[in-house]
């Protein structure tokens, strides 16, 4: 936090830019619905609630990971990974949380607060199952978000200079931006099997956001929990053989 | 008497080169730049396809709004118009978006790289907007390929086909958002001369900038409607909107001429202030070191 406040300037710009994504993203959301009253199956006030969520979800990521990731192609090329290699304690936990975006974490809170008023207009009544249902699941988005990370990060050991990894981290949030039912229509089907069992990426906010506000899917949601730990699993030893392979680039 | 004899050792300027001169010798930056781009045409193609992929979420998240409302029409639009205007934006940015420009000029003059431009009988302006015009022809040129495959791909889109003059409009409204883009971003980049650090600034006008000039979703579509009418008065609809909506036989064509007058005024208003601030800035410029 320190370090980010010697740049004033440039940490409130940050703020700022988020700040103005939200706007964006609002503005888009009110676009939809001045025009219908409902998008896949989803209402305004449901809507409302997945774009909180995608809204945190990204802000954890972004506050988190993203930098970490982002810089570990860096360390790599200036040969400081050395440096982490030396410590004693996981390289994986090192290298992923060296640094925490305070910038971004305002969206945590935004996101949760867009959340809050989803509920309010759908006069939700609390339900604490439902609740841990979506910690868990929840979670589960983060892990796979995570993992999806750490392993696109991972090839920076053989690319050296990683620049297609934050593109390749937008498509990403581009597929699960939206309500996966979106795309349960025409040649979208291949689209949706793909993104959903290989590569789980169209259900990281929806699972989540539908247990609180529509229904449990118990299959896709078992999933979720099942796909994310096998994606924790396969990145952690991406990641190891990854560094097993780093050669040390300084003198 | 040796080759040396028939050297002229009176001190002064070399010769001026003249227009012509003048012109050959931004063609030739024009040229080089051109070769140099091409050079990394592999980059080029995978970002192109890579631009691309979201398309595919906006296909289907309209088709979603459309099957919502129960209707074929939102705010004179029809779905397939939504989407060819989604396609069409594409073409526009290609035109307008300057990457990097800015930041570079900014750079350039944080660092006091300036001097090597100022050193040069060069007119800094012209000479990068050379530079921009070989990445704008590469680019083109190597994505040509991919675009058209794509809009084949998505033809059925495009309910109608435009006819010469409408072609011809859009053609124009193209080339006019290039200069549109490359006069505001250099703009923007003068703004080096004053702020130390930039980039965050740029980052976040290049984001408002992306969505006022309408590409996201056509400007019209925008609730609450005041908000259209607003964004219609600024110059990025001219960035993205206003091609598309020429292309789209959107704006009747009696208010297409005079909207091609309010956007040539645009690029003359970037320009000249672009200048100015040149002017201003090179007052207060001091470039240190070898």
């Amino acid at each position: 936090m320190a370090s980010e406040l010697a740049f004033r300037w440039n940490f409130l710009m940050k703020i700022a830019l988020e700040l103005l994504w939200l706007v964006i993203l609002l503005t888009f959301y009110k676009t939809l619905f001045a025009k219908t009253s409902i998008i896949s199956g989803w209402t305004e006030g449901e809507y409302l609630f997945f774009v909180g969520c995608y809204y945190t979800l990204e802000g954890v990521i972004e506050s988190l990971f993203l930098e970490n990731a982002t810089e570990f192609a860096e360390l790599i090329r200036k040969g400081d990974l050395d440096f982490y290699l030396l410590k004693p304690v996981d390289e994986q936990f090192l290298v992923s949380f060296r640094k925490f975006d305070w910038s971004t974490a305002p969206k945590i809170l935004i996101g949760g607060g867009l959340m809050g008023i989803a509920l309010f207009q759908l006069d939700w009544v609390f339900d604490p199952l439902k609740v841990v249902g979506f910690v868990f699941l929840f979670s589960g988005g983060v892990a796979l978000s995570y993992g999806f990370l750490l392993a696109l990060a991972s090839t920076s050991v053989w690319l050296v200079r990683n620049q297609s990894l934050l593109e390749l981290w937008w498509l990403f949030t581009t597929l699960m931006r939206y309500p996966r039912e979106i795309y349960q229509s025409g040649w979208a089907w291949s689209l949706w099997v793909f993104f959903s069992l290989v590569v789980p990426a169209m259900l990281v906010v929806s699972i989540p956001s539908e247990i609180m506000v529509r229904s449990l899917d118990p299959f896709w949601s078992f999933w979720v929990i099942a796909s994310s730990l096998l994606v924790l699993w396969a990145s952690r030893r991406f990641f190891q053989l990854a560094i097993r392979s780093y050669r040390s680039a300084s003198s | 008497m040796n080759s040396l004899g028939k050297l002229s050792l009176v001190p002064g300027h070399p010769k001026a080169p003249g227009f012509l001169g003048s012109i050959g010798k931004y063609m030739n930056i024009l040229r080089v730049s051109l070769v140099e781009r091409l050079a990394y045409r592999g980059d080029f193609l995978l970002g192109t396809v890579l631009r691309f992929l979201p398309m595919i979420s906006a296909i289907f998240l309209w088709k979603a709004v459309y099957q919502g409302a129960e209707t074929e029409v939102l705010s004179n639009y029809t779905y397939s118009q939504v989407i060819a205007y989604l396609l069409l934006v594409h073409i526009s940015r290609m035109f307008s978006s300057m990457p990097g420009l800015a930041a570079g000029v900014a750079r350039d003059i944080r660092d006091g790289n300036l001097k090597r431009y100022l050193i040069q009988p060069l007119d800094f302006m012209a000479y990068l907007l050379a530079y921009r015009g070989a990445h704008k022809i590469a680019y083109i040129a190597t994505s040509a390929l991919p675009y058209l495959g794509l809009f084949t791909l998505c033809s059925g889109y495009f309910e109608t086909t435009p006819s010469l003059a409408t072609l011809g409009l859009w053609l124009i409204t193209l080339f006019l958002s290039f200069l549109l883009g490359y006069f505001f971003e250099l703009t923007l980049g003068m703004l080096g001369f004053w702020m130390l650090e930039v980039s965050s600034f740029l980052y976040l006008v290049n984001t408002l900038n992306f969505f006022v000039s309408g590409h996201f979703f056509p400007i019209d579509l925008m609730e609450p409607e005041g908000l259209a009418t607003i964004l219609k008065m600024l110059p990025f609809q001219f960035l993205a909107y206003f091609p598309a909506a020429v292309f789209l036989d959107k704006i009747p064509i009696q208010q297409i001429i005079p909207l091609v007058g309010v956007q040539i005024l645009w690029v003359v208003f970037f320009a000249l202030a672009a200048r100015i601030l040149w002017r201003l800035g090179l007052k207060r410029y001091s470039a240190f070191g070898g």
